[in-house]
């Protein structure tokens, strides 16, 4: 009893973080720097900053297979290498496929990293606001349920979470696209430079190009280096030049001594009292071991991804919450989304043959959603945002087919054409039928039963699609861009590696798991803040607003928590 | 029971959960590398990539070509280590046609013969490989506009196509062009010589003035 007791007391923590990645990491400094001492479990292995990016100072020619995949990795990463980020270049940052199945019942490919700092190491680091377009248009148009927060609850924190993670950037003042906090933004290049001024001069300023906004140092800031324009930020930067959860939110964490950091817990179930009507803790699977082991806590939040942290609360079954945690409204799992994309215009740009580049930017150009907003009423509802650039590569037009030999090698040897291309991101509705539920036919590594996911995108992102491709091409035309081509090479959901909305916000208790700062509806120590939350998906790429919510609920949870009432 | 065999009963065990693409991903997974890939080229094969290597990326005035930057050996490696039975033996297939068309063509092996001749040679399996995939693109096309992918897919955005997902045949020339270009720019000799490396740039100049003579940068 008095074993029990103390071994009781040596596993309870004032808060569990579920997670290690952008969202997780910000929970752990929030909470850590508030005085709480905070339990982060990782299911994956440690990272350690710098010293484990082990390819990341690796010139071209010590990769063995110079970036591409053996057959061996094809085979143990049939999902992962269903598109461009699973390479040699980072392949540690991938699972095995085969240790973590799922089951397709439409095609979903789901990315996945299972270490400390999460998908924080690879992301693509382009960091925009949401704003009241973005928050009202489920009331508007009645898709969803209504956003329980306008900008105004979210733009303090926007500010806060700015402020220390680094984004570079330029105050455009667009009413779609709300301006931030930013260090300087990086430079366009002189094709991008003309494209811009011929755009924004035709339609007024009722579109514009900027630069993207990224989560790229310009300045040191912070004690982290700025960035040195290699663009191989997705190894894991040794200048700590990006924000990551090693470069940025972890060290804040521990340097306030309050942060118990275990790799290799894979957290299996939230553990409910029902006396209290709160959770109580979690039953972790040691990755390595396969040892059951409880941790207990004042506090849970959850930052597992958004499938893996659905999956969890899917997991956490009980008399009183049968169905998942806090999911008596039945939508836990349901409403998921991802941003469709591939799909757009590029051609040659001329007049620029003296001009190149040096150094290598990780970051491209931004065109803010322009569609359905004010006057302009198209036949599909919300919009897309266009991500690009130009770039001079080694592209000739002259090098025919398959042609070889000593000049053709020298041609190839001397920069080639000018090239600028717009990709479209589009917004996805929330519909309840795209969905994930439990599994119970299949059982991963660790005994666990699988997720199901079926998802698929529908009529409104097929008629957006239209647009993104032809308004594309009409902007790069009338920019003097020639040779113009469109494209749509076809989006398949989980692909955009932007999955949000399977325990979404809202106000009201029968139609949404979580309220407006996002904690449990019925569950009033549990909070959710990653992209499971989200109510719409909006077009701008997500993570910063993960990372906001994550800082706002923090602060709610702790002044509660001080309060008393949880 | 062969493997394609086992994956069709496991996702009948299942309930048909696996979508169509799935049970594709899983069978294109059974190409593994073929069990003999240790041995897979003899060694005459092995300097015979070499010299075609050469011919593809010579050395020229501006700088040295595929055999100094060791390119041959990186190509019997990757066709070792990166692609399935169906590309193995259609390389292999294709080395020994070049041999033979050389015997044919000139009476001697392509090491006997000279630069000349074997440029002469390789140019026009080159020209044959780009009518092949022409004719295979439009077959492709036609074939493309009756097919039904996957039964379960009902979204009316089209599917991306995978990666790796080759509904093409591999043919010889393509590949060992492919992966000459890649071997040699991405050689420390390539890089650094054809290409100019900057390890780290430091800063980003969106409006540089081209200098003489100004390289790629690797």
């Amino acid at each position: 009893m008095n074993l029990n007791t103390k071994a009781t007391a040596q596993n309870t923590y004032d808060a569990i973080v579920v997670g290690s990645g952008i969202s997780g990491g910000w929970a752990a400094k929030e909470l850590t720097e508030k005085g709480l001492k905070v339990l982060m479990l990782e299911r994956g292995r440690n990272v350690e900053h710098i010293k484990d990016y082990t390819t990341a100072m690796k010139k071209p020619w010590e990769f063995e297979h110079r970036g591409r995949l053996t057959e061996t990795q094809k085979e143990s990463h049939p999902v992962q290498k269903r598109d461009y980020p699973y390479t040699e270049f980072n392949e540690s940052f991938w699972v095995n496929d085969h240790d973590c199945p799922y089951t397709e019942v439409k095609r979903f490919d789901w990315y996945r990293g299972f270490h400390v700092g999460g998908k924080s190491l690879m992301w693509g680091r382009q960091s925009y606001r949401l704003g009241d377009l973005n928050f009202e248009d489920n009331l508007k148009d009645g898709h969803g349920v209504d956003w329980p927060i306008r900008y105004k609850d979210i733009a303090p924190w926007y500010d806060y979470v700015e402020k220390f993670a680094g984004i570079s950037g330029s105050v455009d003042n667009f009413p779609s696209l709300p301006d931030g906090h930013y260090l300087p933004p990086m430079e366009m290049n002189c094709v991008e430079k003309s494209v811009k001024k011929r755009i924004e001069d035709h339609y007024k300023k009722s579109r514009i190009m900027t630069i993207g906004r990224v989560a790229n140092l310009t300045v040191e800031h912070g004690g982290r280096g700025n960035c040195q324009y290699r663009n191989l930020c997705s190894r894991g930067c040794p200048f700590g030049a990006y924000f990551s959860t090693q470069s940025s939110t972890l060290p804040a964490a521990q340097a306030t001594g309050n942060l118990t950091l275990r790799p290799f817990s894979l957290v299996n179930e939230i553990i409910y009292d029902k006396e209290t009507q709160k959770a109580k803790g979690v039953r972790i699977i040691d990755s390595e071991t396969n040892e059951h082991i409880e941790y207990y806590a004042k506090i849970v939040f959850v930052n597992g991804s958004t499938l893996g942290s659905t999956f969890l609360l899917l997991n956490s079954t009980s008399p009183e919450h049968p169905n998942g945690l806090g999911n008596a409204s039945g939508e836990l799992g349901h409403n998921l989304m991802d941003h469709h994309f591939r799909c757009g215009a590029s051609g040659q740009a001329e007049g620029f043959d003296d001009k190149y580049t040096f150094g290598k930017r990780a970051n491209g150009i931004y065109i803010p959603r322009y569609r359905n907003i004010g006057n302009d009423k198209r036949d599909y509802v919300r919009g897309f945002g266009y991500q690009g650039g130009a770039s001079r590569g080694n592209w000739h037009a002259e090098v025919a087919e398959l042609a070889f030999g000593g000049d053709v090698k020298d041609l190839m040897s001397t920069p080639g054409s000018w090239n600028m291309g717009l990709g479209g991101f589009g917004e996805s509705l929330p519909y309840h039928e795209n969905r994930v539920y439990i599994d119970k036919t299949k059982k991963d590594k660790w005994g666990q039963n699988v997720l199901a996911i079926d998802c698929e995108f529908k009529d409104n992102e097929a008629k957006m699609r239209v647009d993104m491709m032809n308004d594309a091409a009409e902007m790069l035309e009338l920019a003097g861009i020639k040779d113009v081509k469109t494209y749509d090479n076809g989006s398949t959901p989980g692909m955009a590696i932007h999955e949000m909305g399977t325990a979404r916000m809202g106000k009201d208790p029968k139609t949404s798991v979580l309220n407006k700062w996002n904690q449990m509806h019925e569950v009033k120590n549990v909070f959710v803040t990653d992209g499971s939350c989200m109510p719409s998906a909006a077009c701008q790429n997500p993570s910063l607003t993960y990372m906001a919510l994550t800082a706002r609920a923090c602060d709610f949870a702790v002044s509660e928590l001080k309060k008393g009432n949880i | 029971m062969d493997r394609r065999e086992a994956v069709k009963s496991v996702a009948f065990l299942i309930g048909g959960a696996l979508s169509a693409t799935t049970i594709a991903t899983l069978f294109d997974s059974c190409n593994e590398p073929g069990k003999n890939s240790a041995n897979l080229f003899t060694a005459d094969q092995e300097k015979l990539i070499t010299e075609i290597a050469d011919i593809i990326i010579p050395t020229t005035a501006k700088s040295p070509g595929a055999k100094a930057a060791n390119v041959g050996p990186f190509i019997t490696m990757m066709v070792k280590d990166c692609y399935p039975e169906d590309a193995q033996k259609a390389f292999v297939k294709g080395l020994e046609d070049i041999e033979t068309r050389s015997k044919k063509d000139f009476g001697k092996s392509f090491f006997e013969i000279s630069v000349k001749e074997r440029e002469q040679l390789i140019i026009k399996v080159k020209d044959e490989t780009v009518a092949a995939q022409k004719t295979e693109k439009e077959e492709l096309e036609k074939a493309g506009k009756s097919d039904k992918t996957d039964e379960k897919q009902t979204s009316p955005v089209k599917a991306a196509p995978m990666k790796d997902e080759k509904k093409t045949k591999p043919m010889f020339f393509a590949i060992a062009r492919d992966l000459t270009l890649l071997g040699f720019f991405t050689s420390e000799i390539g890089a650094t010589k054809a290409y100019e490396y900057v390890e780290i740039p430091g800063r980003y100049d969106g409006n540089m003035t081209m200098k003489p003579g100004q390289r790629v940068w690797s």
